[in-house]
């Protein structure tokens, strides 16, 4: 589909660059883009969503942000749930001015309200049925939607060793890894979490690196697809994601910042693999906060070195903000690591 | 837009039969034309096209070495008559090619010489149909783009492959006879050792079912049509193995290989680039990079393996290399 309608389209593929010999960076404007036009094309396609329609989702972020824009250049109608502590006023007004309309959850104790939004979503649901619910957790297409991004990397890069991506709902690492390993056998997949995320085993407490971690577990997360999980805190984030524009001139966001960190680590020790990392959005959206010394003076910890290697773990521990730690996953599912932790 | 779209693809398509209108029948004379087998497939699958619609496409492993040959003895007006008998698919086409070039209502005498095995997937009729249209555009004189070959081949058997595009690696729409795309050359040079599964009947390609796909295959297919650009552009056979072994494993849902998984760890074993197959019939390639050191003693010793365990029609191909076409 070209034409009207789909601008937002041609903002979809990221660009490409080479950071070091063997380290490439999939630079995307706004990685959501890709699943929200994906899944929106799905619903058309099975008549769910018709002209005109309605459309839900309970987002704090960048989902909502590709959502808004495509339902806005499509003529659909759209409500996005979100919590207070998670919405920041720029975001707001970007939304609003596309017209999607919000529910703002009280949040006080900062988790993120997951529990609440969804209960919210529901009664949206409820009162109008026809309302479509993208569902980004746990959507399949979520992950299909990568099919263009897998052919871009094939076509610009070949052959890829390892393949590292932060992990929110799992679409893009899962849905890139998986498609990537079904022609790479080898293919090395790591996945880059945060501290207090349940995503792989820490109990559920505030997460201070928004994007990506997660308080639910969505089915989205292939565990079995994983071979190393890293869990970097904020600090180690923004961190690396100071040095990115610094060294390579490449503005991304906090959440590119941990990938990028983790993905050039992993370059170092591994000479002849060609590893490629996703950044998922850029940096614009965070000009009033990582980007900015006076608002970084406020956060406890701040500043720190951006470090060279990880704490590598024996067991999943939860570890603080300043840190960066990391577990040989070795593809096993949630359940058979956790069950593993508990007993050592 | 559809129309508009074939125009720009095939600009003399219509255009020649107009032209041809003005002409008559002297102008035949006796022509002689020739086509390629195939291997079956490095990949097989559905396909976006530029308008976002979904197409079925395949990238067709030439084999150079088995041909058809088609001779036209042009016989005023009346119907074509092929020798052997029966092969109306040839002679459909050859009347298709006359009509096309404005010769209409004229017949003829088309005959077929072919050592390529019928109902193996080896693409022996759809190689006697390009062959028999050669032949016809020979003996009027007209060449004609690869484009209106396979235009002109689809129309005459319903679906067709690219061997009319020889070693240019094509995205094949084979029910539309259309490109999906250029892949952007040649073939990366390959050796491919083949051979038919062990005691596997011929089969009717036309009757088989339509391969229904899912969103993760169709995903996967985006990927492998990357891989496979990738491939022509840096010759590079590695990832024409990759391809072709996602492409025959995805296979396994719609017409299986019982032995695909032993010849898949056979491949690995002599380190092989990867495992093709004819995704509408029987045959297995397994293929190899013929630039690398060792790759002739590899492939020999796969060679007597294979035909040790009784296999048939084993052969050693090669595409787009110095030398022999077969061994
Ligand atoms: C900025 C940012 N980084 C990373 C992610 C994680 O991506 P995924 O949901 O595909 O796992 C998200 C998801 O919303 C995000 O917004």
């Amino acid at each position: 589909m070209t034409g009207k309608g789909d601008v937002p389209r041609s903002f979809e593929a990221p660009r490409i660059v080479r950071l070091e010999r063997n380290l490439y960076a999939a630079c995307f404007s706004l990685m959501k883009l890709l699943p929200a036009r994906y899944i929106l094309d799905r619903a058309q396609a099975a008549g769910r969503l018709l002209p005109g329609g309605s459309v839900v989702e309970t987002t704090s972020g960048t989902f909502g942000l590709a959502l808004a824009m495509t339902t806005a250049v499509r003529g659909f109608e759209l409500t996005l749930v979100t919590a207070n502590s998670l919405i920041d006023p720029p975001l707001r007004r970007r939304l609003e001015q596309l017209g999607a309309s919000l529910h703002v959850v009280e949040d006080a104790s900062g988790s993120g309200a997951q529990a609440e939004r969804l209960m919210l979503l529901k009664k949206v649901l409820e009162r109008r049925p026809e309302t479509y619910w993208p569902q980004q957790y746990d959507n399949p297409d979520n992950r299909w939607a990568y099919g263009s991004f897998a052919e871009s990397v094939c076509r610009e890069i070949g052959r890829v060793d390892c393949l590292v991506g932060c992990v929110g709902s799992g679409g893009s690492l899962c849905g890139t890894g998986g498609l990537l390993r079904e022609m790479f056998a080898e293919l090395v997949i790591l996945a880059v979490d945060t501290q207090n995320s349940v995503l792989f085993g820490h109990p559920p407490g505030p997460r201070l690196l928004r994007g990506l971690g997660n308080s639910v577990l969505p089915s989205n997360l292939q565990h079995e697809l994983i071979d190393d999980v890293h869990w970097v805190g904020v600090l180690p984030a923004f961190a690396a994601a100071r040095q990115l524009y610094r060294q390579h001139a490449v503005f991304m966001g906090p959440t590119s910042g941990a990938a990028a960190l983790v993905a050039a680590w992993y370059a170092r020790r591994q000479p002849d693999a060609t590893t490629l990392v996703i950044l998922p959005d850029e940096g614009h959206r965070y000009q009033h906060t990582l980007y900015n010394d006076d608002w970084l003076v406020g956060i406890k910890g701040w500043p720190v070195d951006v470090p060279r290697e990880p704490v590598t773990l024996s067991r999943i521990e939860a570890a603080g903000e300043g840190d960066w730690t990391r577990l040989a996953w070795a593809r096993r599912a949630l359940a058979t690591v956790t069950a593993g932790s508990c007993r050592s | 837009m559809a129309s508009s779209r074939r125009d720009r693809q095939n600009p003399r398509f219509d255009q020649a039969a107009e032209q041809g209108n003005e002409r008559s029948g002297p102008h035949l004379k006796l022509g002689t034309g020739r086509a390629i087998a195939h291997h079956g497939e490095i990949l097989q699958g559905v396909f976006e096209n530029e308008d976002g619609h979904l197409l079925r496409g395949l990238i067709t492993l030439p084999l150079a070495a088995q041909q058809s040959t088609a001779t036209y003895w042009p016989n005023g007006p009346g119907r074509i008559r092929t020798r052997p008998p029966g092969r109306g698919k040839a002679a459909k086409a050859a009347a298709l090619t006359l009509k096309h070039l404005g010769f209409a209502n004229i017949g003829g005498d088309l005959t077929i010489e072919s050592d390529i095995p019928i109902g193996h997937g080896y693409g022996s009729s759809t190689a006697d149909v390009v062959a028999a249209i050669r032949a016809v555009a020979a003996g009027a004189g007209v060449n004609l783009r690869c484009s209106t070959l396979s235009k002109l081949a689809v129309q005459a058997e319903g679906a067709s492959d690219a061997i009319a595009y020889g070693e240019q690696m094509v995205l094949f729409a084979h029910r539309q006879g259309d490109i999906i795309e250029h892949l952007g050359g040649d073939y990366p040079p390959l050796q491919v050792v083949g051979f038919r599964s062990g005691g596997a009947r011929p089969i009717d390609t036309l009757n088989l079912p339509r391969a229904r796909y899912d969103q993760q295959q169709i995903a996967q297919f985006k990927a492998l049509r990357g891989l496979a650009f990738r491939a022509v552009k840096q010759q590079d056979p590695r990832l024409i193995g990759y391809v072709a072994t996602a492409s025959a494993r995805i296979g396994q849902h719609h017409l299986a290989k019982p032995d695909l998984e032993t010849i898949l760890n056979l491949a690995k074993a002599f380190d092989a680039c990867g495992v093709q197959v004819s995704h509408s019939g029987t045959l297995m390639g397994v293929i190899f990079d013929p630039t690398e050191p060792g790759v002739v003693q590899r492939s020999r010793l796969l060679r007597d393996q294979l035909e040790r365990s009784g296999y048939e029609g084993v052969i050693t191909f090669f595409v787009n290399v110095d030398g022999v076409f077969r061994q």
